[in-house]
């Protein structure tokens, strides 16, 4: 540009240093901005694409199973083009379909025959044994068995105690320390025994806790005390023992019956789990020196049965990556709500008081400062304090409760702050007609206050919903379950448990699939489209308070 | 407007009738308080019932202060207190412990200088005192609302639309509005802040009808800033000025004949 040219009047624009100082600051704020734009723009737009993808999968528009379904074991069947991804139950249902078809081959190859005529013999067989063996005559061989390998024990362990110095150089302990060793070995006792006599086991239980105290401050007359009493309780056990196999055999015949009506695979897998929970029972009634014979041809008659049931459905299995998250989203569902039921009804009253009742003064003040300060304390810190409280001190485990009030405790400051300010926000000439007209504080503030701040209160607690929802700390000590097969309202003994159970949240779901299971190809979609549903599912939750609100208002305008 | 000047000092009491009756209000050497702040200097005032009494003075000088005394709205106010004196409504004192804060409004009514009707139904606006008083039949407060809103001159305005918000209704229908609901809950005494200051001349005037209409069955103080107005429609006037009583007497004398300077002075517009 030639200086000629340049127009000389008053007004001509002139780089002055202002002239450039404005034009760095605009192009500066410009710049930030779009940047903060562009850095939402790209994090939104890659949860809604590649979550839209999980969630729009497959044949039909949405892919329900996502919705609707458990997170599930993904199997992989085949590779490259041919690979067939399958969640657990899909795969499981067609590995069922594969067995049946099998199942019918063998029904009608020539096998079938005898193999069934061989098994009916065996199985005849053994029912003759039971009744040749009347189980009386069992019952006594098993007591005296039973009672001279207590007495045995008992005698080494009496032995021990009457000679603890000798005990003492044998085990290399100190003297003193004798009789408390005899103890450990009577209570490792008493725990195996537990474990072999598994039909009693309560029983058992039950007998080593009444005379724990004993055990425990073991001296020899107390060891007798407890033997006799034992060799006493070791009577009652066949009579129960008897009951419970009675009631295996009868389980045995029951579903041997209906295999023999159905044929079915379902059925002569009930049979064979029957035979073999029946002869756990059956050795340690009969002893371990008892003829096996029938017994191990019965066993061998079962195998073509068994081969025909056998299929295998070669595939690679992910964790986590097959399935759906409808108990994630039921779960942060009902815990966005209880939470903010609870800190909106919480936040509200100390609202009123704040902005009603309390005077001003030192004392409101320093209330004010508490909750502001808050606002501001990490998410963890409620986490590990809702796990204090809630979890441990009140006992109430990880659960829903704990969850709903530690989440609401977290959201409190912003529902209390918003809420207050609605509240001042309300004309005083509502409240001085109010009183003027003859009501009480409390009337007034029901009447003629609380309605008209409600949209107020509501829009903080959109705010709150947001958080509520999407934070993962809180929850994970108090309320959420990496995985778990119940639905909040299945299993329920009694309503109440409904409160005391944990839930799986999207959040959490996300933390888990991301940060504790092997990654691999398929997990990324899963993340990617839990974030997407819970995107969704926040804005749902916002949008029907602010419809809510929107309601409200249009009712109450001034 | 004409008429109700002439007929207002026809129907007041005179002198010799207002020594011998009752007051309904008695205040006698009060002093009041916002903290260290004293307000009112030692005023003694009578209120007699059936009467329309106008309080006039400058801003600041008490006069609001002292008409919230009257049925205690100041004690919201944080600091507020008498200083000594008290105030009586036939022979209670309304600082009595006995005294129920909340009877003592429903006998006291009071309108205040903006209209506030809440933003509910012109229906529920009425109905509201005797709602909260827990009157449950709908053919009572019916019966209720319409006496009211007749007896504020509104009835005819709004019977078509009583289920509509109240903030539809002009300013001056919201003044009146404002005026039945006080009705509603039967009050003897009504105590009107500056009722019209935030009308224009037309409502105003209604306003003012309407005060001179209920004189006949409430006892009214009006606080005002407008001297013709309290002429039009007072009995009697008491001047304040810096929380002190100057003067207090029959209107036409206060305007005609004032005894104090200061009276005069504000009057005639000197100062204020």
């Amino acid at each position: 540009m030639s200086p000629e040219k340049e127009p000389r009047h008053p007004f001509a624009t002139r780089l002055t240093r202002e002239r450039v100082q404005e034009s760095v600051m605009f192009g500066l704020l410009r710049g930030m901005t779009f940047f903060v734009l562009f850095c939402a723009a790209f994090l939104f737009w890659d949860i809604i694409s590649k979550g839209s993808s999980k969630v729009f999968e497959g044949d039909e528009l949405i892919n329900w199973e996502f919705l609707t379904e458990h997170p599930q074991t993904l199997h992989v069947i085949g590779e490259g083009e041919d690979e067939i991804k399958l969640s657990s139950s899909n795969y499981y249902k067609l590995k069922d379909e594969k067995m049946l078809n099998k199942w019918g081959e063998f029904r009608q190859s020539d096998e079938h025959d005898p193999a069934r005529r061989e098994l009916a013999a065996r199985f005849s067989q053994l029912q003759n044994e039971w009744a040749l063996e009347s189980l009386l005559v069992a019952d006594e061989k098993f007591l005296v068995r039973e009672r001279e390998n207590a007495a045995n024990k008992f005698a080494f362990w009496k032995e021990m105690l009457a000679d603890p110095k000798t005990t003492a150089e044998d085990f290399e302990i100190k003297v003193e320390e004798v009789p408390s060793m005899v103890t450990q070995f009577m209570l490792g006792h008493f725990e195996k025994e537990r474990g072999r006599l598994s039909l009693v086991d309560e029983k058992v239980t039950l007998f080593r806790a009444r005379h724990y105290p004993k055990i425990e401050n073991l001296s020899t007359a107390h060891a007798e005390e407890v033997e006799k009493a034992y060799l006493a309780f070791l009577a009652k056990i066949p009579e129960a023992y008897n009951q419970s196999v009675a009631a295996f055999g009868g389980e045995i015949t029951n579903s041997y019956d209906e295999f023999v009506q159905t044929e079915g695979p379902k059925e002569f897998g009930r049979f064979a789990e029957a035979l073999v929970a029946y002869s756990a029972a059956r050795n340690v009634l009969l002893g371990p020196d008892h003829d096996l014979e029938n017994w191990e041809d019965l066993q061998a008659s079962l195998a073509p049965f068994k081969q025909a049931m056998a299929v295998s459905l070669p595939s690679k299995d992910y964790a986590y990556s097959g399935g759906g998250i409808f108990p994630a989203i039921i779960g942060t569902l009902l815990l966005v709500i209880g939470a903010m039921a609870i800190a909106i009804v919480l936040g509200v009253f100390c609202a009123i008081f704040l902005a009603e009742y309390g005077k001003a003064g030192k004392f409101l003040s320093m209330v004010r400062l508490a909750i502001l300060n808050l606002a501001g304390v990490p998410s963890i810190i409620f986490g590990l304090f809702g796990f204090g409280l809630f979890v441990i001190f009140l006992d109430w485990n990880v659960s829903l409760l704990a969850g709903w009030f530690t989440l609401a405790f977290m959201v409190l400051p912003i529902v209390i702050t918003a809420s207050e300010e609605a509240l001042r926000s309300i004309p005083q000439g509502f409240r001085e007609s109010s009183l003027a007209l003859g009501a009480t504080k409390w009337t007034m503030i029901k009447t003629s206050v609380l309605p008209f701040a409600m949209p107020g209160i509501l829009t903080s607690s959109i705010l709150g919903v947001a958080r509520a929802a999407g934070e993962t700390a809180p929850i994970m000590f108090t309320a959420a379950y990496a995985k778990r097969s119940d639905l909040p309202w299945e299993g329920l003994e009694h309503w109440t448990d409904f409160f005391f159970q944990g839930v799986m949240a999207l959040p959490y779901h996300i933390y888990v699939v991301s940060a504790k299971i092997p990654q691999n190809a398929y997990t990324a979609d899963m993340q990617y489209g839990t974030a997407f549903v819970f995107l969704l599912l926040v804005v749902g939750v916002a949008s029907l308070s602010i419809i809510l609100r929107n309601r409200l208002r249009k009712k109450y305008r001034w | 407007m004409q008429e109700a000047i002439t007929t207002s000092p026809a129907s007041s009491p005179t002198t010799e009738e207002v020594d011998s009756v009752d007051p309904a209000i008695r205040i006698r050497d009060l002093d009041f308080l916002y903290g260290s702040n004293q307000v009112i200097h030692n005023v003694s005032l009578d209120i007699f019932p059936k009467e329309v009494m106008a309080f006039i003075g400058p801003s600041g000088c008490g006069k609001s202060t002292l008409l919230r005394c009257l049925n205690r709205m100041n004690d919201l106010v944080d600091g507020a207190r008498i200083g000594k004196g008290s105030i009586e409504i036939h022979g209670v004192d309304l600082h009595d412990k006995s005294v129920d804060v909340i009877e003592l409004r429903k006998r006291v009514g009071m309108v205040f200088q903006k209209s506030n009707p809440f933003p509910k139904s012109i229906y529920q606006n009425v109905a509201y005192g005797l709602q909260i008083q827990g009157v449950k039949s709908k053919r009572v407060v019916d019966q209720k609302v319409e006496e009211s809103l007749r007896k504020a001159a509104l009835w005819e305005e709004v019977k078509d639309r009583l289920n509509e918000n109240a903030y539809g209704l002009s300013g001056g229908q919201q003044q009146r509005l404002c005026i039945a609901r006080t009705l509603a809950v039967e009050p003897e005494i009504i105590l009107m802040d500056e009722p019209c200051s935030a009308l224009d001349p037309v409502a105003t005037g209604r306003v003012e009808e309407l005060i001179l209409e209920l004189k006949n069955e409430y006892t009214i103080v009006v606080v005002t800033h407008n001297m013709q107005q309290a002429g039009r429609i007072s009995d009697r006037t008491a001047f304040f000025y810096l929380g002190k009583l100057i003067e207090c007497d029959l209107t036409k004398k206060i305007f005609l004949n004032p005894s104090k300077q200061q009276t005069e002075d504000y009057i005639s517009g000197k100062f204020g």
